[in-house]
């Protein structure tokens, strides 16, 4: 197994628990619509 | 406009995956090459007259995985030798050999039994698993001694432990070997409620029919539970990362 792969692997799976936790953290909540604020 | 949240993820993984690929162009050779020393030298530490290590993949990428190649002449043990003190280098992954790869048959680490026979036999020279009078009810003072006697056999897990159970001549001998083999039961009962695993206990009653040596059948000391370590099966861990010879 080659050494960029090893790296692309260990950074896409970084990349993506960071996505998973950004998405947990502010992900959920729902941007209030212009029908809601009126 | 707005981007579409996939559409950015996605993107942001490509850009990843670009920049993994990129540094490791760039950094891998400085990486590999100090791995590269060191494995020549456990090689040559190791006895590995003309075994190479070659840290690149058949395309010629950079990797941590080497694959050894001569020292066909070599003898198996210490072709064994020096793969595994490849693989004791910090930082190399996998071991292969350029003629065939198989994992290393493990043959030293054997699991050996810690004798439980003998440290049961201590714990029932003494004091003995007893019974009410014409049951399978374990007296209280009983359950503690099993209780030991689990801790005990524990060590020997992998083994098939043989409970026998013996009776005094009193009452029938049909009735007898019944009572016995119901005691053999409640004791393997109770040891699976410790945590010993049913599978390697095997339970049997024999009556009077094997008094203890020296006593009259009618003794009541004849009634007793024994416990022998009948068979033991050697417990091979799997070599899975432990390279061999070939």
């Amino acid at each position: 197994m080659p050494v960029w792969f090893e790296l692309a692997v260990t950074m896409l799976a970084a990349y993506g628990a960071g996505v998973a936790i950004g998405w947990a953290l502010w992900g959920r909540e729902t941007v209030p619509t212009q029908e809601d604020s009126e | 406009m707005r981007i579409r949240p996939a559409l950015a993820i996605l993107s942001g993984a490509v850009l990843v995956a670009a920049m993994g690929y990129s540094i490791a162009l760039s950094t891998a050779a400085s990486f590999i090459e100090p791995l590269e020393e060191e494995a020549q030298a456990a090689i040559a530490k190791a006895g590995g007259r003309g075994v190479t290590a070659r840290f690149a993949t058949p395309a010629g990428a950079p990797s941590r995985h080497p694959l050894l190649t001569g020292g066909r002449r070599l003898p198996e043990d210490t072709r064994a030798r020096v793969a595994q003190a490849v693989a004791a280098v910090p930082g190399v992954g996998g071991v292969f050999w350029s003629d065939g790869t198989i994992r290393a048959s493990n043959a030293r680490d054997r699991y050996e039994p810690l004798h439980c026979q003998e440290d049961v036999d201590g714990l029932l020279r003494s004091r003995s698993i007893r019974f009410e009078e014409g049951s399978n009810r374990m007296l209280p003072a009983s359950q503690l001694l099993l209780d030991e006697v689990a801790d005990s056999l524990r060590p020997c897990l992998g083994a098939i432990i043989s409970i026998t159970g013996h009776t005094d001549n009193s009452g029938t001998e049909p009735g007898n070997i019944a009572l016995s083999m119901q005691r053999a039961r409640a004791v393997r009962e109770a040891l699976v409620r410790r945590g010993i695993p049913r599978d390697g206990l095997r339970a049997r009653g024999v009556g009077s029919a094997k008094p203890v040596a020296g006593l009259t059948p009618d003794d009541p000391a004849n009634r007793r539970i024994e416990f022998a370590v009948i068979r033991t099966e050697p417990l091979t861990p799997t070599p899975v990362d432990t390279p061999g010879a070939r």
